[in-house]
């Protein structure tokens, strides 16, 4: 419970130039693996088309898990801003 | 309104517009790498393809002459017989009849009744297909020409001109279509007598005459037949026409020759794509239809087109793989690189492609030949050379002069190949091969961008040949594909 004396501070921070340009790229290869999964199943090169999978997914968790961990270290910083 | 204001407010437009910005780029990054669309049904090549002004590789020396125009069945057989002995061609004949109808009886992917009567099927067009008769006469045969119709034939600039032959080819089924100008030099100098049609029975259908299939077939093309019946040459003296060059106003076919007139001066070198994936399951019965439906393609094709040019009031002579070096003409008009197939490799259908032309003398722009990394990449991969079960195929690291036998024309450039091996294998399978043709790492659908960033990278930078044919190794290209899955895959929905 918080009093109503308590005061708190929001820090808003500006992302990093390098963090736009890592997420741009990201989603680029996200898609354009995404695209060759898909066009692989069309040609019936399986074999492409699996590791393309494959790829679509260890991209996708390396965004999910990158996220998680930025998510985590802003909760971190949170909780010893309080302390 | 102060509300919608909030709710959407500067920030999430900011947001809104820059996804939007993005989704721009990504779509001008993508037509960058595509070339603006170079999908087969495109007219504009990719910006990758560089036109210069001299083939890459097949630029001939003044060595080159005239082909003799015997086909590798001829030479083979004739080889065949000097190496082996006399009557070890019947033999081995013999044996692949005997082999195949086993393989039949016995339901042998790739060689039941079915695969192989689909095949038979595909060549149906190209069986009527015979140099100067039929669908490939010399002369008008159907059309009304502009004088009958009274109107002037048909008269534009030269870049006008070959624009509206290009549309008509490829409304009719061509790839890729180009112009280049006659080279006497690429003319057989005749047409052996199995490649035209028997006098006792012009212009009927093989099976009415109960003609073996192979006999039928133009020369380079293959069969998987029943050759054991296929020796005309026992029953029939030779009749070999002689094609000559000659200042007439129409071409002629008499008794003794084929005559193109020397006003002829352009050649509309065509390619037609063939079914990738028929051509992934051979070298089987399945793998020859790829061929088989490319070769009548390419007779309707050619024929058509024909048909076209006369009728804007011009002369044309349509051929196949008949009367003249497909090849070098294509080369010439920009449709593609020599490669170390020895074979023309296009840059949209790579390897996967038949050859036909139409001499005519319909004054049209020439294109001239392209560049995007062909040889360099060819020097450093050598797949084809590798996937070959006969060993055919150069490894040399540098092409050559030096040829490899009777089936190759001196007097250019090349990785040449041992087609003496190479059809001795057909005899193995029975059919056909196209096994190099589907493994080259050019020979690729054209749904994925993927195939398209590859190639573009391949044409500039040199250096990363090697990475994209482990790569290709890698993602499992050019290996044989499922033969009974052919039949049962679903197509419903499928142009074509």
């Amino acid at each position: 419970m918080t009093n109503a004396t308590d005061v708190f501070t929001i820090t808003i921070r500006r992302r990093p130039w390098w963090f736009w340009g890592l997420a741009g790229l990201w989603l680029l290869l996200v898609v354009l693996i995404l695209q060759t999964a898909f066009a692989s199943v069309r040609e019936s090169e399986y074999r492409a088309a699996t590791i393309s999978w494959i790829a679509t997914a260890v991209l996708v968790g390396i965004g999910v898990f990158a996220w998680l961990c930025r998510g985590r270290s802003r909760r971190l910083n949170a909780s010893s801003d309080r302390f | 309104m102060e509300g919608i204001r909030k709710q959407i407010g500067r920030r999430t437009l900011l947001k809104a517009s820059g996804f939007v910005a993005a989704s721009g780029a990504l779509g001008s990054l993508w037509a960058l790498v595509a070339g603006g669309g170079s999908s087969a049904s495109a007219r504009k090549r990719a910006r990758w393809i560089r036109v210069v002004s001299r083939p890459t590789l097949g630029e001939t020396t003044a060595d080159y002459k005239r082909f003799s125009g015997n086909d590798i069945f001829t030479i083979y057989r004739q080889l065949k017989d000097q190496r082996d002995g006399a009557g070890s061609f019947e033999a081995e004949q013999a044996s692949k009849t005997k082999r195949l109808a086993a393989w039949m009886n016995e339901k042998k992917p790739g060689y039941s009744l079915p695969d192989r009567q689909l095949s038979e099927g595909a060549f149906t067009v190209m069986h009527s297909a015979k140099p100067g008769t039929g669908l490939l006469a010399w002369t008008r045969t159907s059309v009304r020409t502009p004088e009958e119709l009274a109107t002037p034939r048909y008269t534009a600039s030269p870049d006008e001109m070959a624009k509206t032959v290009k549309a008509a080819a490829r409304l009719y089924g061509a790839g890729l279509v180009g112009i280049a100008p006659m080279n006497e030099a690429y003319v057989n100098l005749r047409v052996p007598h199995r490649a035209q049609p028997r006098k006792d029975q012009p212009d009927k259908d093989a099976s009415q005459k109960n003609q073996p299939p192979m006999v039928q077939r133009p020369e380079g093309v293959h069969a998987g037949g029943e050759p054991g019946k296929d020796q005309p040459q026992t029953v029939q003296p030779p009749q070999d026409k002689e094609i000559v060059f000659e200042d007439t106003d129409v071409p002629a076919v008499t008794d003794t020759k084929f005559v193109i007139p020397r006003k002829m001066k352009w050649v509309v070198a065509i390619a037609i794509p063939m079914d990738l994936d028929l051509l992934s399951r051979a070298p089987t019965a399945l793998g020859d239809t790829a061929a088989a439906l490319g070769y009548s393609h390419s007779a309707f094709v050619v024929a058509s087109l024909a048909v076209f040019i006369r009728g804007l009031g011009y002369e044309a002579i349509p051929c196949v793989n008949d009367t003249a070096q497909s090849i070098p003409f294509a080369v010439d008009a920009g449709i593609g690189e020599l490669s170390r197939l020895n074979k023309l490799v296009t840059p949209e259908f790579g390897a996967g492609v038949r050859l036909c032309k139409v001499f005519t003398d319909m004054p049209m722009a020439y294109d001239k030949p392209v560049d995007f990394g062909l040889v360099e990449f060819c020097k450093t991969c050598k797949k084809c050379a590798e996937a070959c079960p006969s060993r055919a195929l150069s490894f040399e690291d540098e092409p050559s002069f030096k040829t490899r036998g009777p089936w190759n024309n001196p007097g250019h450039k090349a990785w040449f190949e041992d087609s003496y091996k190479c059809y001795q294998y057909w005899q193995k399978t029975g059919t056909g091969c196209g096994i190099c043709l589907a493994s080259c790492p050019y020979t690729k659908g054209d749904q994925a961008w993927i195939h398209e960033a590859v190639k573009a990278t391949a044409s500039i930078a040199p250096a990363t040949d090697g990475v994209f044919r482990a790569m290709d190794d890698a993602f499992g290209y050019g290996k044989q594909r499922d033969l009974e899955q052919w039949w049962t895959k679903d197509r419903s929905g499928r142009r074509g």
